[in-house]
Formats: structure tokens, C-alpha cells, sequence
């Protein structure tokens, strides 16, 4: 196992700098202009200086070179050093820097990171934990009252976009019932119980958003998965036993079952870090998603470079957790 | 003053100050602005975007503003210089400004006219990329006279020197806080870049960029009652609809910019009785370019430029005039812009002095008219389908703008209204990143203008249209030699208002600019290829509970956040 | 031949019936069965083995199934060692499951992929004895000692072994708890003919050694030939013809059971070719919508019309011999 993880993760140096080659030339290619979003009170001749000092007028490999020096070598030692407060080399380098705020890229997704993992993490964390019992429950009794109302719920949940949805318990919600705040306030700092309290009343809405997409999402595939467990002659012999129903189900049953569900939901990790676009912008939580967002719209290519790239980053890491986990979970399958 | 007193006429249009509150600094708590796009830094000399412009107000401040008349303000400076007391020179090569005595930067030191001089230097820096170096054209030197006084000196006589440190968009920074940020390293002085030392009533507590941003009361500010509040949060994100929620149902926040949403949703937002919505109207138009130059794809690169040789069409007035006249403007403002729309005839809507009247015959559609007009010229249709023939060419149009709910509705309108009268319009739309983002390389960009027609909005900043109406100079058409750079979209050429625009650029008098002023605007209507649809304001909400605003389109929106105030209730 | 008047029952199934219940259309409603199993009775006597064989699709795994009560039978009653446990709710059912068990056709899919050797058999033990973790482990030494399997193995995982292997591990677990009777499921039908045999003689060194009870499923006649005291024949969700194994083989009396017994293969390839073959036209018909009147009129080559009409009744003709057909119903 060990081997074959250090070999993936040898493997995954050259992928990586291949997909950095990609999105790269993609995001030259595509027609997109930092000074685009400007007033059209800005003269030409001034767009075109701003673009030069943006470094837009070298050639596209020297920016792509740089951009791999800034973003794998000054990047990491910039890191360093402010981890060990040493200074290597004569700590002059230049970073990645955003067009749009024309500060290091990687100081604004450090600081966008945190919103994103409380919201979107959090709503991770209670979509699996409702999906779960319900996915169980619903191929327990397949095709009773229960499984058809959780059906009927996924199905929204899979159809219902979040700008409707998000929109949709804010005027309820925050407009008429005026529970819960409408705008995320990304400064507030949890310090004792009451703060506390605001800071879980600003994420119920988000949270319960996006917790039923992927409720919706996990729980099929946890139905899916037991129903095919359930059937299995495995659990006619766990029966044939005298094992007690409970026992049948959530030792023998379920453990079998969550075997590709574990898999599907560390694959589902690299989207928490990739926020949510949507529901983000619905809710004003200013996260990685937003972030994102924001970054193609303003044609901040570095931005949506470093961005896109850590996402992959995270993609091809997961991917090899996930293939980790199968192994560890799966005493069937051996990575040698 | 002349200038003021030329300006009142806008004035009619708004209520006058609220008597401003008798409170402490700091007294009222705390602010909240929504801004849905969310600033991205606090230099607007870094980036042009009203966005950063209107929050870096807070914090830095110009020599004046101009309020929500038009009239120009001191802020940090003492007066208004002009010719008449001394401060403009009489040859109109230069403007003296002093500052007011005992300007204390928010660090407590003290504001002088090096700070200004250096302002000057880090924004024409040749390497630093100024947004806002448009400002400076025409300066060929800023001088320190001493301590406190400025003198910007120009290379030709300038009729209207309030460009230079006047308004949001040229404030003064600091000196010793900007040393080091000049030219090239001008991006890498972050910490400045996002807490500028300015002079105004709020200090940079914590920015986040494109998030958010907390100011706290200046406590060096120079008049001691203001600001009555003592925190702003100045959050972005979102879009628009939910923005104005935010202020008129919930009332989670006291302020809501560029609320550009469905007119009759925003109307009854605002009958909640939560939150008011408020307009201002400076000098935006949405309007249609006809192209002059014959855009047909067969004519390969040459199309749209010079070479590929005139419209076969759109070149004779009367369709142009007949195209105009099928327009319900009215209609258009009810549908897609509510209180943030008027019908307009003119490309120079405003200020008042500028204002044409002599084409408002524009204002009620005329669709019989129209096609007698057409039918007088001989523009007919002589085969039958519907399409009018001008000289053996039918009368189709390619109609392209960039994608957006609004403008796709107005395109669909206007297409019908002028299918009545015998024309045929394509419709088009492309993603506005791309149709304004002036890529040479793009075939998609409102410069290149690959097409018969294209709506847009345009305007200009502050208050004199001269460097405006320069735009329709024939040497401003774009073409491939010039890297489709020029503001001359729809290529229109006549020496007569060349020489409209020469003599404006000599002429001082106020009145005698504003006769220039609309006799160019009149040329421009009456050769239609320009047809206005809409002056367009800034639509913001604001709560109830909040006093002191008087929402400018001169300058930022919040020019005056100093007096704001919270009303009891 | 057994004098099976003097032998005790340990299992008595009298007009087990097993209906799976049919839902169609958009509200699901129930619009039919499929009758796997209707209205069987047999009984199984002590320390004896009763084959049970017919085509696949009969309803004999089902039955077998019932019987066990791993299915809740529509009807009829089952006695296993004097306890009826047609009803018993299945809390209570937990009690019995030591006294009768089960071993399946795939011994793939009937392990836990998950658990290890030690932990499928030890399971049970854990479930309904109160040893002690050395005690347990000492069994299922034994246990795997009883099977034939090395004890290093105990802690693999079933995908491990080889199919003979994996059926000596789903052997051994239904032997974990002493039971008495034993339903073997097809134990054979997915392995090697070369280790079918070995499977076999070792259910009969079990039987013998331990005194076991085996209900045998399998469609393969020349293996029930060589297990059974006792066959039972099936067709179509009923039991057409039970007997003593020499009496059933080599007078058949049902024409199923003749068209069944022509149709294994001979090794002799003279009586091969002088073979006198019943070929039975037709398909089976779907169970949820037998015929009317004998299930197997539709295909018997000895039909008549009376046979079209009226279900046959399952009666002993001969002492031991019992057949559902109406040729010896006069």
C-alpha cells in the first residue's frame, strides 16, 4: 500500500504540471480582458498601460514560466519563511499576484478558505449525516412510505437549483419570519456563547441549502449501495445465523455498503474546498467560490490559475485517498 | 461663482440638504453599505472601478467634490480657485489650490503640497499602469508653492482645469506611505494598496479584498462632530436583487449600491416601508451607434474601417431618423429601468448648460410618420417581403449588444417596432467581458463593431463634456492601424464638428462652451448616427433610519458619508 | 429400504405455501403472485438425508428457504424438532437457529467479503453461546479441523480461497453451533465437478460422525442419487412425487419424474444410444400464472383431460411412495 501510494504520488507530479499547462493555455485563449470591467470613462492608451503593467504584453511561455517559479518555487519558500521566520536568500521574490486586487493570490485564498470550510464543510458534514440514516432506512424498507418521501425529497434536492432554493428560504426565512440573517457577515468572530449563536444563526440557511443537495446526493448512493448488499446471500447466511436484524443490518450489511459510499464522499471533499459558487453568491458567504467567480469575471488570471490548479491539486489527492480508503475498507482489493 | 450658479438647474430635480445632525463624532453606531461587487482594493489609481472609487472616498479625499448638483465642493482645499479670484490663471495655463490649515493626515501628520506633487508623480509613473491617468492629461507639471499651496501647471490653456485632484477619482494619498509603491512595484505594496492614510472621515480597519471592508471613525478628521457614525461595514457580494432586499425587507443593512433590477420588484420592495430608493442622473446614455462604414463580412478585414468604404445605408439621415422615430423610449424606461431610466434625445443629456432641446420630437414614437418619411425618400419595398430596398439594397440590420437581460429585451422590442417600418434587424448578443473587453484579436468587441447596429451605455466622468465630445472626431475612429483603439464607434466624420471641437478646447466662457457643447450634440443627433434611448441614473436604496444622503452621479455616491447620520425613531 | 414408521421427525412441513405478491402499474398495486411454492408437505426424519431436486426455477431453493424460515411462508406449518415455527416471530426464531442452519449454493457471495474466516464462523458462537473468546477460537479450530481446512487460515478473508475451500468455511459455519438439521442449498452447483465430490463425501463423514439431518437441494440427480435416503420431486412450486431413493430411481411413477430421470446423462454410450428418452415439449409455464388443473398438463405426454381440470392430490400409493397424479388416482 505504501508503495503504491508514493508511486500514485510520483505519478501525480507530471499530471499536475500538465493540467497547470492546460487551464493555462485555456484561460489565454479564452477572451477575457482585466480591464474589461472597467468604466468605459477609461481611455485606451491608459487600458493598454495597465495592461502592460500587468505583464500582459510578454509572450505566453515566459508567463507561464513565471508563473510556475512564482507559484512552485517563490510561493513555497515565501511560506517557509513566514512559518520559521527565517529569510532565505535575500527574500526578495514576487509572488503570484492578482490583477484585480494586486495582492498575492494565496494571501486572499488563505483568508477566503475559512468561511468556505465552516459553510460548505459544515454542510458536508450534516448532508452525510442525514444521508446516511436515511439511504439506510430507505432500502431497508424498500419502496415503503418512507422510502418514497425521502425519493420525492432527493429528487428536489437534485433538482432544484440553490439560486432558487437559496433565494427561496431567504424570503421565508429572513424576509418573513426574520429568523435568520439574509448576508453572511464574514468578519464576525465566535468569542463566547452568544456570538456563537449568530454565527450558527448566519449558516443555517446556507448550510441547510446546500446540506440538501448533498443529503439528496449521498443518499441514493447509500440506498443504491445497501440494496445491492441487501440481496446478497451474505446476509441470508448472517440471518441463517440467528444474528439479531439490527446486528444483520448495520454490522454485515452496512459495513459491506459503505465501502463505495466512503469513496464517494472522499472524492466529494476537493468541491467542499472548491465552495460553492451559488449559494455563496446567494448568501454573500465571500468564499473560495466566490472568490472564483469573481476572478473570471474580472479576467484575473492568476487568480483563476492558482485557484483552478490547487482545486486539481486536491482532485488528483483525493482521487488516491479515495483509492487508499477502497483498499483499507475492501480486504478484497490489494495494491502490491 | 459662475460655475455654481450655471449648475443650479439640476438642482430643481432634488431635495436640498437635510439640516445636518447635531451629534458627536462616532455617536451612531454602526454603518452597513452593501456593495454587491465587492471592492477589490482601496487605490483607485490601481484599479478604475466605481466599486473602488466610491469605498477609497471614505478614506481619501480630493481638493473637491462635486455634490449632487454638480457644483464643485472644497474638501481639501481651502476654496474653489478660479480666474476671478486668482487661483486660475488668466491665460488658463494653470490652477492654484491651498489646502485647508491644519489638514491632519489619519495618522496625525500633516497633509502638505508635496503630498499632492507626489500624487501627480505615482500616477503618470510610465510604468505603473494609473487607472486614472486621464485625469493628469494635459499636466505638465505639479508644483509646491509651500506647504500648503499647489499649483498645477497645464501644456496648453485649459478652459475647465478642475480635473487634477478634483473628485473621487484623483484623490491625494500620502506621500511617505506610497514612497516606495512607485511605477512597477506599485502592485507589491499591498498593505498600502489596501489601507491608504487618507484625510477622510473613516480609517481602513480591516479589508478584505473583494469581501469585505470595516472602517472606524478618523479621529484626526477635520471637522470634530463628524462622522456620526463610528464604524462602517462596507460588505460586496451577491447581486443586485438580493442587495436591495437586504436594505428593504430586511433592513439588514442602511445602504444598497447599484440596485439595477427589475423596475415594478424594486418598486415593491421599496413599499415595505422599510427603505427608500433614491437616483441620481449624471451623464450615462444608453444608445445606439449606426455604423458608417460598411461592416459586410465579405469585405473581410477590411470591414468597418475606411478601406472597406461607407454603409450602403445607414450613412443617409432619414432612415437613421425613421429608425429613430419608431422607438418608444417610454415604453423602454418602463420595462427595463423604472425610476433609474428617462427617455432621452440627446447623447449630452446633462449637465443642464449642456442639455440640448432642440431634438425632443425624438420623445413619442411615431411609426406612421416614420414610414411616410421613408415612403417620401423612396425607400420602398419594391419586391414585396417586407423589407424596404434602398438603392437596390434591402434595409437589414445586424443589431448587437452585450448580454444582458435588459438589453435583450430592448433589442427585441425595438426589432419589432422597426420590423413596422420595413426594417429587418438580427439580433446578437455577446458576453460583456468580451464585447467591451477590447481584445484586437477578438472579431467580438464593440470597437471592431462587426455589425450594423450596437447599444451600449457610455458617459463621462465629472462635469465637462469637452473631452467627451471629442470622441467623434474623425481621427478617433478605430481601425486596425490605431489596434482598434478610439472612441469614435460609429465613425462618424465631418470636418465642420472637428472644428466645434478645436474651438471648444480655446473657448473659457462657460455659456459660450455650453452653446459649442450643444451645437456638437445637435450635429451628432441630426446626422443619427447616434440615436439616444435613455439617460440612465444610479439607482441606490437606503434605510428609513439613515439621514444626510444626496446621492450624487458627479461624483461618488457617498461624497458626503461624512454627514450621514441615524435618525431616531 | 427404511422402515420410516419407526424413525422420529425431526422436520415435518405440512402445505407450505410461499407467494411472492406481483405489483404493477403506477400505484403499485398487488395484481397477482408468483406461487414459488404451493401447498408442499413432506416429512424428514431423523439422521436421514431427503433429496430434494427438479429444474431450476421449481421453487426448491425457495421451499428450502421457507423451511428455514428464512422467507415468512404464506401459509402451511413447519416443525423442526417438535417446534412449530411457522409464526414464530423472528426474536424468537433466534432460539431455534442453533438446532438448523443452512449452507448455500455460492459460497462467494454467502461470506461476508469483509469478515475474516474466524470471525464468519466464530459469529454465531458469539451470537448464542456465551464462551469465551479462547474458547471460541478453539472451536472454530475445531470447527475448521471438522472441515478439512488448515487453521493458519483463520484469519484470511473468504476471497482467499478457492471455491471447495470457501464451501468447507460456509460448512464449517452452519456446523458452528451443533444443529441437527442442515439445508444444503445446491452446496454443490457452483464448484469443479473434481471438488463436488469431495464437498459431498465430506457432508456425509459429517452426517455420520454427528448424527446430522440434511435437507439436500440440487437439480443433479446422480449426486441426490448418491446423498439421499429419501427424494422429493418438484415442478412448478409442488412436490409431484416423493420416495425412497431405489424405488423413485428406478420406478419412477410420475411422468415428470420418468422425463427427469431419461434425461441423465448415461455413461455408457451403448445404453446411451439405446436410451429410451422422454423429450418434454414446451416451457415451463410462469408461475405466476399456472395452468389449471395439474401443473404439469401442459407438457405431460401422458395428459388427459381430467388432468386439464382438477389439481391431482398428493397421495401415497405405495407405503413410502407418495405421487401427485391422476394415473393412479382410479
Amino acid at each position: 500500500m505504501l508503495t503504491f501510494t508514493i508511486r500514485r504520488l510520483f505519478m501525480a507530479i507530471p499530471t499536475l504540471l500538465f493540467i497547470s499547462l492546460i487551464i493555462f493555455l485555456i484561460l489565454d485563449l479564452a477572451p477575457s480582458d482585466p480591464t474589461a470591467s472597467l468604466p468605459l470613462t477609461i481611455p485606451p492608451e491608459v487600458r493598454a498601460e495597465i495592461r502592460a503593467s500587468l505583464g500582459l504584453d510578454e509572450p505566453i511561455h515566459i508567463r507561464f514560466a513565471l508563473w510556475l517559479q512564482q507559484f512552485f518555487v517563490n510561493e513555497p519558500l515565501n511560506l517557509i519563511e513566514q512559518w520559521t521566520g527565517l529569510t532565505i536568500g535575500d527574500g526578495d521574490r514576487t509572488r503570484v499576484i492578482s490583477w484585480q486586487t494586486r495582492s498575492p493570490v494565496v494571501d486572499i485564498i488563505a483568508q477566503r478558505m475559512p468561511q468556505t470550510l465552516w459553510v460548505v464543510g459544515t454542510a458536508y458534514v450534516v448532508g452525510i449525516l442525514i444521508a446516511l440514516p436515511i439511504g439506510i432506512y430507505s432500502a431497508y424498507r424498500q419502496y415503503s412510505i418512507f422510502d418514497q418521501a425521502g425519493t420525492f425529497i432527493t429528487m428536489v434536492g437534485f433538482s432544484v437549483p440553490p439560486f432558487f432554493s437559496g433565494v427561496l428560504v431567504i424570503v421565508i426565512f429572513a424576509v418573513q419570519l426574520g429568523w435568520f440573517p439574509s448576508v453572511y457577515d464574514t468578519t464576525h468572530v465566535v468569542v463566547d456563547w452568544d456570538s456563537f449563536v449568530v454565527q450558527l444563526k448566519q449558516m443555517i440557511l446556507p448550510v441547510m441549502v446546500l446540506a440538501l443537495q448533498i443529503t439528496s446526493q449521498i443518499s441514493r448512493f447509500m440506498r443504491a449501495s445497501m440494496l445491492d448488499n441487501l440481496n446478497q446471500d451474505y446476509v441470508r447466511t448472517a440471518r441463517a445465523k440467528g444474528l439479531t436484524e439490527s446486528v444483520v443490518v448495520m454490522v454485515h450489511v452496512l459495513r459491506n455498503s459503505m465501502i463505495p459510499v466512503v469513496t464517494v464522499i472522499a472524492l466529494g471533499v476537493p468541491q467542499v474546498f472548491g465552495g460553492a459558487i451559488i449559494t455563496e453568491q446567494v448568501f454573500k458567504v465571500n468564499g473560495l467560490g466566490h472568490l472564483l467567480i469573481g476572478a473570471i469575471q474580472g479576467g484575473d488570471i492568476p487568480t483563476v490559475q492558482t485557484l483552478t490548479f490547487i482545486f486539481a491539486v486536491l482532485i488528483v489527492l483525493f482521487n488516491l485517498i479515495a483509492d487508499v480508503l477502497y483498499g483499507i475498507l475492501d480486504p478484497r482489493i490489494r495494491y502490491d | 461663482m459662475k460655475l455654481r450658479h450655471l449648475m443650479l438647474g439640476a438642482a430643481a430635480a432634488f431635495a436640498l440638504a437635510p439640516v445636518a445632525a447635531m451629534a458627536e463624532r462616532g455617536s451612531d453606531g454602526q454603518l452597513n453599505i452593501i456593495y454587491w461587487q465587492a471592492p477589490s482594493t482601496l487605490n483607485p489609481y490601481l484599479s478604475g472601478g466605481t466599486k473602488e472609487v466610491e469605498s477609497a472616498s471614505l478614506v481619501l479625499e480630493s481638493m473637491a467634490r462635486f455634490d449632487s448638483d454638480g457644483n464643485l465642493v472644497p474638501f481639501m482645499a481651502e476654496d474653489i480657485p478660479t480666474v476671478e479670484n486668482g487661483g486660475v490663471a488668466e491665460d488658463l495655463t494653470s490652477i492654484t489650490w491651498t489646502l485647508r490649515e491644519g489638514l491632519l493626515w489619519s495618522d496625525g501628520t500633516p497633509v502638505t503640497a508635496n503630498d499632492a506633487v507626489f500624487t501627480w508623480e505615482y500616477c503618470t509613473h510610465p510604468e505603473g499602469g494609473c487607472a486614472q491617468a486621464s485625469y493628469f492629461d494635459g499636466v505638465e507639471s505639479v508644483e509646491a508653492l509651500d506647504d500648503r499651496t499647489v499649483r498645477v501647471n497645464f501644456a496648453a490653456p485649459k478652459p475647465f482645469p478642475y480635473t487634477a485632484f478634483v473628485g473621487s477619482e484623483s484623490p491625494i494619498i500620502q506621500a511617505a506611505q506610497f514612497a516606495d509603491c512607485l511605477g512597477a512595484a506599485a502592485p507589491e505594496c499591498t498593505e498600502a494598496n489596501f489601507g491608504p492614510i487618507g484625510t477622510g472621515p473613516f480609517v481602513v480597519e480591516e479589508f478584505r479584498p473583494n469581501d469585505v471592508i470595516t472602517f472606524v471613525a478618523n479621529e484626526h478628521y477635520r471637522n470634530p462632530d463628524q462622522p456620526a457614525f463610528a464604524r462602517v461595514v462596507f460588505k460586496g457580494g451577491g447581486d443586485a436583487a438580493s442587495a436591495a432586499r437586504s436594505v428593504l425587507e430586511t433592513g439588514e443593512f442602511d445602504y444598497a449600491w447599484n440596485l439595477q433590477i427589475d423596475p415594478t420588484l424594486l418598486a415593491e420592495m421599496e413599499a415595505n416601508g422599510i427603505g427608500t430608493v433614491v437616483t441620481a442622473f449624471g451623464t450615462s446614455v444608453e444608445r445606439l451607434h449606426l455604423n458608417q462604414f460598411n461592416p459586410d463580412p465579405a469585405l473581410g478585414d477590411a470591414r468597418s474601417t475606411a478601406e472597406g468604404g461607407p454603409h450602403p445605408f445607414l450613412t443617409n439621415p432619414v432612415i437613421g431618423q425613421a429608425m429613430s422615430m419608431a422607438i418608444d423610449r417610454a415604453l423602454l424606461v418602463e420595462i427595463g429601468y423604472g425610476a433609474g431610466g428617462q427617455p432621452t434625445c440627446n447623447v449630452l443629456p446633462a449637465p443642464a448648460l449642456y442639455a440640448s432641446t432642440a431634438n425632443d420630437g425624438c420623445l413619442t414614437q411615431d411609426i406612421a410618420g416614420a414610414n411616410a418619411l421613408l415612403d417620401e425618400a423612396g425607400i420602398v419595398d419594391s419586391d414585396g417581403d417586407g423589407v424596404r430596398e434602398y438603392e437596390g439594397t434591402p434595409l437589414r440590420v445586424l443589431y448587437q449588444t452585450s448580454t444582458n437581460a435588459v438589453r435583450q429585451d430592448t433589442q427585441a422590442l425595438i426589432k419589432q417596432w422597426w420590423a413596422e417600418i420595413g426594417i429587418d434587424a438580427e439580433l446578437r448578443n455577446i458576453d460583456a467581458s468580451v464585447f467591451f473587453g477590447g481584445d484586437p484579436a477578438s472579431p467580438d468587441t464593440f470597437q471592431k463593431f462587426y455589425a450594423d447596429v450596437e447599444m451600449y451605455t457610455n458617459n463621462f466622468a465629472g462635469v465637462d463634456p469637452e473631452a467627451y465630445m471629442a470622441n467623434w472626431r474623425c481621427n478617433e475612429i478605430p481601425g486596425p492601424d490605431t489596434q482598434w483603439q478610439g472612441s469614435n464607434i460609429q465613425r462618424f466624420c465631418s470636418e465642420e464638428y472637428d472644428a466645434l471641437v478645436t474651438e471648444m478646447s480655446q473657448t473659457a466662457p462657460l455659456e459660450e462652451r455650453g452653446r459649442l457643447a450643444r451645437e456638437m450634440n445637435d450635429m451628432l443627433m441630426q446626422s443619427y448616427s447616434i440615436i439616444p434611448l435613455i439617460h440612465r441614473g444610479g439607482v441606490s436604496a437606503h434605510a428609513n433610519s439613515l439621514g444626510g444622503v444626496r446621492m450624487s452621479d458627479w461624483d461618488s455616491e457617498l461624497w458626503n458619508i461624512a454627514e450621514w447620520y441615524r435618525i431616531d425613531e | 429400504m427404511f422402515d420410516t414408521a419407526q424413525r422420529k421427525k425431526l422436520v415435518s412441513v405440512n402445505g407450505l405455501k410461499m407467494y411472492f405478491p406481483i405489483h404493477t402499474g403506477l400505484l403499485r398495486r398487488h395484481t397477482g403472485d408468483v406461487k414459488a411454492v404451493d401447498d408442499v408437505s413432506f416429512d424428514i426424519y431423523e439422521g436421514e438425508t431427503l433429496g430434494l431436486v427438479g429444474e431450476s426455477g421449481c421453487g426448491k431453493s425457495t421451499c428450502g428457504r421457507a423451511v428455514l424460515r428464512l422467507y415468512d411462508p404464506t401459509a402451511g406449518t413447519i416443525e423442526v424438532d417438535g417446534t412449530d415455527i411457522s409464526t414464530t416471530s423472528q426474536s424468537g426464531l433466534r432460539k431455534m437457529r442453533p438446532v438448523m442452519q443452512m449452507v448455500f449454493q455460492d459460497p462467494q457471495a454467502s461470506l461476508n467479503p469483509r469478515m475474516s474466516v474466524a470471525d464468519i464462523i466464530g459469529e454465531p458462537l458469539r451470537e448464542h453461546t456465551k464462551k469465551s473468546k479462547a474458547e471460541r477460537l478453539d472451536r472454530i479450530y475445531e470447527l475448521m479441523d471438522a472441515v478439512g481446512l488448515n487453521r493458519d487460515f483463520a484469519n484470511r478473508y473468504p476471497h482467499e480461497f478457492s471455491g471447495g475451500q470457501r464451501q468447507r468455511i460456509g460448512i464449517a459455519r452452519a456446523l458452528a453451533l451443533n444443529p441437527k438439521f442442515i439445508v444444503c442449498d445446491e452446496p454443490i452447483a457452483a464448484l469443479d465437478v473434481s471438488i463436488q465430490a469431495q464437498v459431498v463425501n465430506l457432508l456425509e463423514d459429517l452426517q455420520s460422525e454427528l448424527g446430522l439431518t440434511y435437507l439436500f437441494i440440487s437439480h443433479d440427480l446422480s449426486m441426490v442419487r448418491h446423498i439421499a435416503d429419501r427424494v422429493a420431486v418438484m415442478y412448478l412450486g409442488k412436490v409431484v412425487e416423493l420416495a425412497p431413493r431405489e424405488g423413485l430411481y428406478d420406478d419412477p411413477k410420475h411422468p415428470y419424474t420418468v422425463a427427469l430421470l431419461s434425461a441423465v446423462p448415461e455413461p455408457d454410450p451403448a445404453a446411451h444410444d439405446s436410451a429410451n428418452r422422454v423429450i418434454l415439449q414446451g416451457d415451463v409455464p410462469s408461475p405466476s400464472n399456472p395452468p389449471q388443473g395439474c401443473n404439469f398438463c401442459t407438457r405431460c405426454p401422458k395428459v388427459m383431460d381430467i388432468c386439464k381440470q382438477l389439481d391431482p392430490e398428493f397421495r401415497e400409493i405405495e407405503p413410502g411412495r407418495f405421487v401427485a397424479c391422476h394415473l393412479y388416482n382410479q
